[in-house]
């Protein structure tokens, strides 16, 4: 059984979106390079053959499938379950498999859970957005970069499942990443900040159904504080999506927020795929600048592009966080997915002796 | 006195004869043990680093390795760079007598090695990069110190589901090795000691492919079987073997009937009868599943007993076969590290 969210409901939050891509996946026979889907639905290794929008989902094996029919016969899903309630149904083996957030592992396998973990693919930044310009926007964001403290972001809110992120790719797939800095810089901040007269009262705005994003945003205004810069968290809801700051000022019942925070999570292991999704992801958001990356794009290209966006400092990359699952003691062949692989449930198979 | 300098000169134009033929063969030495393409790519590492550098000017040099690349050959990457730069009369110098420092990295990503210098110094810092593939990391044979020894005999990306060595060939070469994927029949003949392509047959499945695909060859009948197709022929003759596809569904060979081992039940297992002397051995692998590295150990004695300490393979071990006629088993697994499946022949010797 597959712990997961309500996929039909829009993907509100970005567990939803996730589960609504697995679940897909379950029903897809192929998947290109970029995430999107092709084929049928019903051509992939499953097939749906129960559904109970909000509740719960049954996958049948697909007996014809191409490259062999799984080696389940169905996969039954609960659908919006609590992560605590997760947890506790793989200590007593109700289930067989849940997704556990990243700043939850620790604490799962401290409770014998059997947990799962992928390397970073999965990127939460700070994204400025509108049409601020002009020499005093790119201090505010110069100054709010260099204030945010990623290790303790790591080491106290992910319980060290998770990496600090200076840029838009991880190490492991770029070879790059430590060309970015990701050292706190108080003082520097501080310097600029001074610089920015009049010094705005900036607003940070985070996901509200994202407990993590709520830590992170709250850790950052501490930051920020600390380096002498006026910056406040506000939650967002998907009904009241939060606009760019108008040039009045004023846009009545729309929240005004400066930046957000934003998980983007990696659709290839390959850097220069990885990277045009991300930008695709970003351009509308913060308007950034395309820069066209080939598919085989080497290694400078990458690296070239990367650094130009974040030269803009419209995004500031603040932690990298691993994909975690717990596996129940019966699960065998579970082969972690890398970035871009949906969950291997056909090739998985339960031992009947556990 | 009117000789000396005349002996003089010539005693110094021998010695720095050799000490440049020193130096050609030192540089020829390193840069033989790398591939082509690697020393290549220093050479377009060090005409960046010219591009944004003076001649003359002093280099400092830290090296730093943060990829799988090993110690020795990061030294030696490292020398071929400063070789490389001499050649581009930039010097490489002590950091207190350096006019910029040089941070050398060697990188990974998933494509392959990423080799970073960031020119600290000057006007503004500059970072200079080349990228080079990884090569492969062939499974070194293991030739154990123990009683069990592993031969790797072939690997190939696609899936093999058995394989043999028929030692006579009609074709003129010594032996000829066969090998049963899930698509294909393949001979090869033993050709300046290795293994070129002889034949491969197409197999047509009578059925939908299966997730699980197990095959087995029988080499003295001739025959080699999977779920949906057969073989038959003269495997000694590779153009007298003809496949069908059928419509059998179930695995092509008798389940053997499990054993008790260390407690735990083992299916698939080989038992070699008269090993050494009159014992029989009983072999078999571990019992992970097919992510983790696994070994090959021989059990013997009525309570099947290590009898051996194990030998350790890279990946799952996926069929294990007694070679019919001698004292030995063929082993297909998987290289965990590669991804590439393994044929081996694991041979018993018995300690006198």
């Amino acid at each position: 059984m597959v712990q997961s969210l309500d996929p039909a409901s829009g993907a509100a939050n970005p567990e939803e979106a996730d589960a609504k891509t697995e679940l897909e996946s379950l029903v897809y026979d192929q998947r290109s390079e970029d995430g999107t889907f092709v084929g049928t639905a019903g051509s992939g290794p499953f097939r749906v053959s129960s559904w109970e929008a909000g509740k719960r989902a049954t996958f049948a094996a697909h007996q014809d499938y191409r490259e062999g029919r799984p080696f389940v016969d169905f996969v039954e899903i609960q659908i919006g379950r609590p992560v605590h309630d997760r947890v506790v149904d793989l200590e007593l083996n109700k289930t067989d498999f849940a997704q556990i957030p990243a700043e939850q592992a620790r604490q799962a396998t401290d409770r014998g859970v059997r947990i799962s973990i992928s390397q970073p693919d999965e990127l939460l930044a700070l994204v400025f957005l509108g049409s601020r310009s002009g020499k005093e926007s790119a201090r505010m964001r110069q100054a709010i970069a260099r204030c945010i403290d990623r290790a303790a972001i790591v080491n106290f809110i992910l319980q060290k499942e998770g990496e600090p992120a200076g840029g838009l790719l991880p190490q492991w797939s770029s070879g790059t990443a430590f060309l970015f800095p990701t050292e706190t810089d108080v003082r520097t901040a501080k310097e600029i900040w001074s610089q920015i007269s009049p010094s705005p009262k900036l607003v940070l705005g985070y996901d509200s159904a994202d407990t993590l994003e709520q830590s992170v945003a709250e850790r950052i205004v501490v930051n920020a504080k600390e380096a002498g810069i006026s910056l406040a968290s506000r939650a967002m809801t998907a009904s009241g999506k939060a606009s760019p700051a108008q040039a009045d000022g004023s846009t009545p019942g729309v929240a005004h927020i400066d930046a957000r925070l934003v998980r983007l999570r990696m659709t290839s292991p390959l850097p220069g795929i990885a990277l045009t999704a991300f930008i695709n992801r970003l351009g509308p958001i913060a308007g950034i600048i395309d820069c066209p990356l080939r598919q085989s794009a080497s290694p400078e290209d990458v690296y070239s592009c990367e650094r130009s966006i974040m030269n803009s400092g419209l995004v500031v990359p603040i932690v990298w966080m691993p994909q975690v699952y717990g596996l129940s003691g019966r699960v065998r062949d579970w082969k972690q997915p890398t970035a871009g692989e949906s969950w291997p449930l056909a090739d998985v198979w339960l031992d009947s002796t556990d | 006195m009117r000789l000396l300098p005349r002996l003089f000169l010539r005693r110094a134009f021998i010695f720095w004869l050799l000490l440049a033929f020193a130096a050609a063969s030192t540089k020829g030495q390193s840069a033989a043990q790398f591939p082509p393409d690697w020393t290549n790519a220093l050479g377009s590492l060090a005409d960046k680093i010219a591009a944004v550098t003076k001649r003359g000017e002093g280099l400092s040099l830290e090296a730093k390795n943060i990829s799988s690349l090993s110690t020795a050959d990061v030294d030696g990457l490292r020398q071929l760079l400063v070789t490389d730069l001499s050649r581009r009369n930039r010097r490489v110098v002590t950091e207190s007598s350096a006019d910029v420092v040089l941070h050398l990295t060697f990188s990974e990503s998933t494509d392959g090695y990423v080799w970073i210098a960031q020119v600290v110094g000057g006007d503004e810092d500059n970072i200079a990069m080349v990228s080079v593939a990884a090569p492969n990391h062939k499974t070194s044979t293991k030739e154990a110190s123990l009683t069990l020894h592993r031969k790797l005999i072939w690997e190939q990306d696609a899936k093999i589901l058995d394989f043999g060595i028929v030692e006579e060939s009609a074709s003129g070469g010594s032996s000829m090795l066969i090998v049963l994927n899930t698509d294909k029949l393949s001979f090869y003949d033993s050709q300046d000691k290795s293994w070129k392509l002889a034949r491969a047959i197409d197999l047509q499945h009578g059925r939908v492919a299966q997730r699980d695909v197990r095959g087995r060859l029988d080499l003295q009948a001739g025959e080699a079987e999977l779920p949906g197709a057969e073989c038959a022929g003269d495997f000694r003759h590779p153009e007298t073997v003809t496949c069908t596809s059928i419509t059998a569904a179930s695995d092509p060979e008798t389940p053997m009937p499990p054993v008790a081992i260390q407690g735990r039940s083992v299916e698939d297992y080989a038992v070699l009868a008269g090993a050494c002397g009159d014992d029989s051995l009983t072999l078999a692998s571990g019992a992970g599943d097919w992510t983790a590295p696994d070994f090959i150990q021989a059990y013997g004695g009525t309570n099947l007993s290590a009898a051996s300490p194990p030998i350790q393979v890279p990946g799952p071990v996926l069929e294990l076969r007694r070679n019919d006629g001698s004292q030995s088993v063929r082993v297909v697994s998987r290289n965990l590290k590669t991804g590439e499946y393994e044929a081996s022949i694991v041979s018993v010797s018995c300690d006198d």
